[in-house]
């Protein structure tokens, strides 16, 4: 990798070896997996990592279903999975590899659609060599990516054995001709244009404060309020009629026939949070912590001044959200400040993001570290909350006063959200990496291992 | 001239040339293909052997063995003097009467293949074959670009194949696949909008927003919601009763077929009934209160609601009050008024009942009306007939409809005998002068005009002939009319348009982008279809003010929180800025600077303008459900609805891309960037 970051000359016309190659990059991440050619902006295929079955899991006519398209609908016995763990590795390799597929071949390259003994491929073409037989012919290939290399990222702390376990997956199941696996927190710095960077990734479950840190601390926050909030999901909702603030919710539900798994339940319940992390939470942007402030008065109890900002549940149940909506944010910066609830303890103080960026810089060397503080590029949906950098670059002056902190965080959506993407397809696109590819040759030679080897 | 084609899961459009105001697509063919003798081949319809010892006299047959490639279906010939018709391009020939004869029957879906199931391509043999089966109808000249109409289902890879295909098999100079999505936006003349395309199987939902089509989160091809679902739920409901999938498949297109907007009381039926019909939800027990779009009405206040009754018998005539009063006897008075009351309601019941069985109810809304009924047409397969023969020079064009996937309703536009004369002008203008095309176009379009009667009193003459075939019931249905989409389409797409709002990044344009749906699609013809979709969203999505708001909410938006500093704020972006990958709304401005009727860009600007005004507490979409307004300018589609805007918009799109940019801004790509790009070089240049 390093050569790729050094070398300041243009590549020699050789080592461009297969210009013409389209290499996937895909992106597995807990909430979703995104795919897509390198070289374009943004993924083509953004496919939630939560899959649903119908049927026993361990019995052959289990029915997996993938895609937003389809986990959404309320079925009996629909059971929700996720292939990943919480810390973003995979756990179930079988269904991962599936899945991974499904986000490649849906959107991106043919897959065999039909049986070849049904679907005329594979009969002898009449015509001769014309256009036609020609197309038919580049359907025909037995796996989805055998023209197309393959760039997979993976995060910091994978082991070993799932390294081995993705490029087995490439070349034995995918027939990929050529193979890399690439840090995404590497990728992230070539998102943000840097060749050293201190990456904050705030995704949904990388550190455990981030995404789902919050959705449970508004669970609890929603919990224990008086009255309860209710979390009702859209799908459990016919029509709704307006209501006054806080009154209870006058609603038509639906009915259904079969019970629906809690899984699917708890999975529509996350989309309504996200659209309250998106609407109503803020982070305190500082200076200073939530609990703390000048002349006696807290930032707690300046925030509660503030007016509030107003949220509709599904079933049409509405209230304005005051201190609450910077009170579940602040978990992340200071444990103390984390609601609990007895099957969710408070998050040891070293877990929060100051915490963590003060570990990993004082596990370089002193000499980088105000390198690296000039260069903080932040990603990951969670650090779009409303205050979040601003938060964050007061956090950091007030732990390192000395060395100028600078943070890049891109404006655009979406490349905060997929930065550690677009970092893999700026990589799987540029000509002098065609060299670094794993080839299937090399793996044939080498074995599992060469990716131990290679990608480092 | 361009050449436009747009596969759809049932039926292909396509036409050859823009003609001045932009019409419908010319030509309709049903998307399948019929597996032809020799394997690997197909043709266009059905194909029988047969062993025929007639004389042929006046009729010329056919001969369609190994491909149909050259025949042009749309030149027909008319023999009016005894309703024959005979394909009049020279390729037909007597045949000898020891070989055997071939007839192709246009109405039979025998071995039928569709090629595109749910907007996938299944079978790429057959596609493509499709494929050149209406490039060899539309027969344009040389040096005719084409403009493909890409479902969202197709993968990259597909584009490059249907790239590949068309620069090596049509050699066409220069080739263009254009997003349906962003098709319909070009026709509704919108850059940001939610379109939700309705098709056969499935439905398609994009948020465009200036242009660019949100690829994440967008519903693409969401199986199970589209216009087969309600024929599969009508079928449900009456196949018991011994209706054939054919006859609910006519029942849904005819026009007494309707959705009712959720919670409708269903005429004629007791009111618990029907709610828990129409919306089983809406019985089920709710929560916390009673409430909502329960309204009750007694059965008596509905009648009073019929136009027919509602004859003023009800407004217990002039009572001078004051008297009764004054009588002392008001309780006594109103007890009997009442009873009254109720014995006019009885009589009057039953004299509706009694009407509606006579079928009288002639003013009554269809929604109002216990049964209504609809002509349904039955096909006798009568290929023995001579008749049959006949028939092979109607096949996919059959004007009459009703079996190439159209509506029965709409005609479809008559190819005019100009035809031929427009195709050798266009040959000999193959270089592309506009202006010349364009002159052509205007008189072509007179020329049409004429056509076009000759061809309503042909088509005449044709329901005649055809009326040996063709068995036309009245069939009678009840209530079970109005429950086509009671199998959950209307949650579903809903649901799915949620969905894709809310997964577009920038949290200010979601309010844009409920603010212009654009409904689509053949599926969504069906009566009522859009209101009820509308009234779906509105129930279950609407966010209302906030009643803790209203005072607040007054105050700039951004009194209530921290002043953002851009760099976590998801900002509204001008157009063009964030994304490089798609056709320079700049170009679109000026290329259609000329003609403000096609200049989509210019709402663009007008609606950036509101955007920066716009401010609600709100940080929740929507606050508002709206359906984008229907183009008005062409005159053409308003008979016939924007179901298919999306061929509108690919005609806007191709005398765009074709005509007034030239290729400046990559619109298409050439030849000769094929030649040096490869197939892959589409992802460059498409719409």
């Amino acid at each position: 990798m390093s050569g790729v970051q050094s070398s300041s000359v243009p590549p020699g016309a050789q080592e461009y070896g297969g210009d013409e190659i389209s290499a996937l990059v895909l992106d597995p991440g807990y909430s979703s997996v995104r795919a897509g050619f390198a070289g374009e902006d943004v993924p083509k295929s953004v496919v939630p990592s939560h899959y649903g079955t119908i049927g026993p899991l361990d019995s052959p006519e289990v029915k997996y279903i993938f895609g937003d398209n389809s986990i959404h609908t309320p079925l009996p016995n629909l059971h929700i999975h996720n292939p990943m763990s919480k810390d973003g590795t995979v756990e179930d390799w079988d269904t991962a590899t599936k899945l991974w597929e499904y986000a490649i071949t849906s959107r991106l390259t043919n897959f065999k659609a039909s049986n070849p003994a049904m679907n005329g491929l594979n009969d002898p073409p009449e015509n001769g060599g014309n256009v036609e037989a020609d197309i038919e012919a580049s359907g025909e290939g037995e796996k989805p990516l055998e023209d197309n290399p393959l760039l997979m990222t993976e995060t910091g702390w994978n082991s070993g054995k799932s390294r081995e376990r993705s490029i087995e997956v490439a070349m034995e199941n995918w027939g990929c001709p050529a193979f890399w696996l690439a840090r995404n927190g590497v990728c992230v710095a070539f998102a943000g244009g840097k060749a050293s960077a201190l990456v904050v990734d705030v995704g949904v479950m990388r550190s455990p404060l981030a995404g789902n840190f919050i959705s449970q601390q508004l669970r609890i926050l929603f919990s224990t309020s008086n009255p309860q909030i209710p979390l009702i999901p859209h799908y459990l909702v016919a029509s709704k009629t307006p209501v006054d603030a806080g009154a209870p919710a006058v609603a038509t539900y639906r009915q259904f026939d079969t019970s629906i798994h809690d899984s699917f339940r708890r999975l529509e319940e996350e989309r309504v949070l996200q659209e309250f992390k998106e609407s109503v939470v803020q982070v305190w942007q500082g200076p200073g912590r939530l609990n703390s402030g000048q002349q006696g008065t807290t930032n707690e109890e300046v925030v509660k001044s503030w007016p509030g900002r107003p949220f509709e549940m599904p079933d049409g149940w509405n209230q304005v959200f005051g201190g609450e909506r910077f009170r579940v944010s602040e978990g992340m910066w200071d444990a103390k400040m984390a609601l609990t609830d007895p099957e969710n303890p408070a998050p040891p103080q070293s877990q929060t993001i100051p915490a963590l960026i003060q570990a990993s810089l004082a596990a370089v060397d002193v000499d980088i570290r105000p390198h690296l503080l000039a260069n903080v590029v932040i990603t990951g949906g969670t650090s779009l909350l409303y205050g979040f950098t601003d938060r964050l670059n007061s956090e950091l002056t007030q732990m390192f006063p000395g060395p100028r902190v600078r943070l890049s965080a891109p404006g655009n959506t979406a490349e905060r959200r997929f930065a550690s993407w677009i970092g893999g397809s700026i990589l799987g696109s540029l000509g002098a990496f065609h060299q670094m590819w794993v080839s299937k040759k090399e793996y044939e030679e080498h074995g599992a291992g060469i990716v131990e080897k290679r990608c480092k | 001239m361009p050449a436009i084609i747009s596969p759809g899961s049932q039926t292909t459009l396509a036409q050859l040339g823009l003609p001045e105001s932009f019409t419908p697509a010319k030509l309709r063919l049903p998307t399948r293909m019929f597996p032809a003798e020799k394997k690997g081949e197909w043709e266009p319809c059905k194909i029988r052997e047969i062993r025929s010892k007639k004389e042929k006299t006046k009729t010329d047959v056919v001969e369609d063995g190994s491909s149909d490639k050259k025949e042009d279906v749309d030149m027909l010939d008319v023999d009016e003097a005894n309703g024959v018709k005979s394909l009049a391009n020279g390729e037909s020939r007597n045949e000898e009467d020891d070989e055997p004869l071939y007839e192709e029957d246009p109405y039979s879906e025998e071995g039928a293949v569709y090629p595109l199931k749910g907007g996938i391509v299944t079978n790429w043999p057959a596609f493509l074959a499709l494929l050149t089966h209406v490039h060899n109808t539309l027969s344009p000249p040389f040096h005719t670009p084409i403009l493909l109409i890409a479902q969202p289902a197709w993968t990259s890879h597909d584009h490059e194949l249907l790239t590949q295909f068309f620069f090596e098999k049509f050699k066409t100079p220069a080739f263009c696949i254009m997003d349906s999505a962003m098709a319909v936006c070009y026709a509704y003349g919108i850059g940001t909008a939610t379109v939700v395309d309705v098709g056969y199987e499935k439905v398609d939902i994009t948020a465009v927003s200036d242009f660019v089509a949100h690829e994440v989160g967008r519903g693409v091809a969401i199986s199970g919601y589209g216009g087969e679902t309600m024929t599969q739920s009508l079928f449900e409901l009456l196949g018991s009763k011994g209706w054939t999938r054919d006859m609910c498949e006519q029942l849904k297109k005819s026009n007494i077929c309707e959705v009712l907007p959720q919670g409708t009381i269903l005429p004629g039926e007791p009111q618990n009934d029907a709610q828990t019909i129409t919306n089983p939800a809406a019985a089920a027990p709710t929560g916390a209160t009673e409430s909502g779009p329960r309204v009750t009405i007694s059965d008596v206040d509905m009648r009073d609601d019929d136009p027919i009754i509602k004859d003023g018998e009800d407004n217990d005539g002039v009572l001078d009050v004051a008297s009764i009063v004054a009588s002392g006897k008001t309780a006594e008075f109103l007890a009997r008024k009442e009873r009254e009351k109720a014995e006019r309601a009885a009589a009057k019941k039953a004299a509706t009942d009694a009407a509606n069985a006579v079928t009288k109810p002639t003013r009554l809304p269809n929604s109002k009306k216990d049964r209504n009924t609809f002509w349904y047409e039955e096909r006798r397969h009568s290929h023995e007939d001579s008749d049959a023969v006949n028939e092979s020079g109607r096949r996919a064009t059959e004007p009459n409809g009703s079996k190439s996937g159209g509506d029965p309703k709409r005609q479809k536009t008559p190819e005019p005998e100009a035809e031929p004369g427009a195709t050798s002008e266009a040959k000999g203008d193959a270089a592309g002068d506009i202006a010349m095309t364009e002159e052509t176009e205007a008189s072509r379009r007179e020329k049409d005009k004429a056509a076009r009667k000759e061809e309503k009193r042909r088509n005449k003459q044709q329901l005649l002939a055809e009326s040996r075939d063709v068995l036309r019931k009245e069939i009678e249905v009840g209530v079970e009319r109005f429950m086509a989409a009671s199998g959950g389409i209307l949650e579903g797409v809903a649901d799915g348009i949620h969905r894709t709002v809310l997964a577009v990044e920038e949290v200010g344009k979601r309010g844009e982008l409920w603010d212009s749906l654009v409904i689509v699609g053949n599926g969504s013809k069906v009566r009522g279809f859009k209101d009820a979709l509308v009234a779906v969203l509105n129930s279950k999505y609407l966010i209302s003010p906030s009643s803790a708001t209203i005072f607040t909410s007054e105050l700039p938006s951004n009194l209530s929180t921290p002043l953002a500093t851009g760099a976590n704020t998801p900002q509204p972006q001008l157009p063009g800025m964030s994304h490089s990958s798609n056709v320079n709304p700049l170009l679109l401005a000026a290329t259609t600077a000329s003609n403000p009727a096609l200049n989509p860009a210019a709402s663009v600007i007008s609606h950036q303008h509101q955007q920066h005004n716009l401010h609600s507490s709100h940080g929740q979409t929507p606050t508002s459900i709206k359906l984008a307004k229907i183009p008005e300018y062409f005159p053409e589609w308003k008979d016939v609805g924007f179901e298919e805007a999306l061929f509108l918009g690919a005609q806007v799109a191709a005398k765009v891309v074709f005509v007034v940019d030239q290729g400046i801004s990559k619109g298409f790509m050439t030849r000769v960037e094929y030649n040096e790009l490869g197939p892959s070089g589409i992802h460059e240049c498409s719409l």
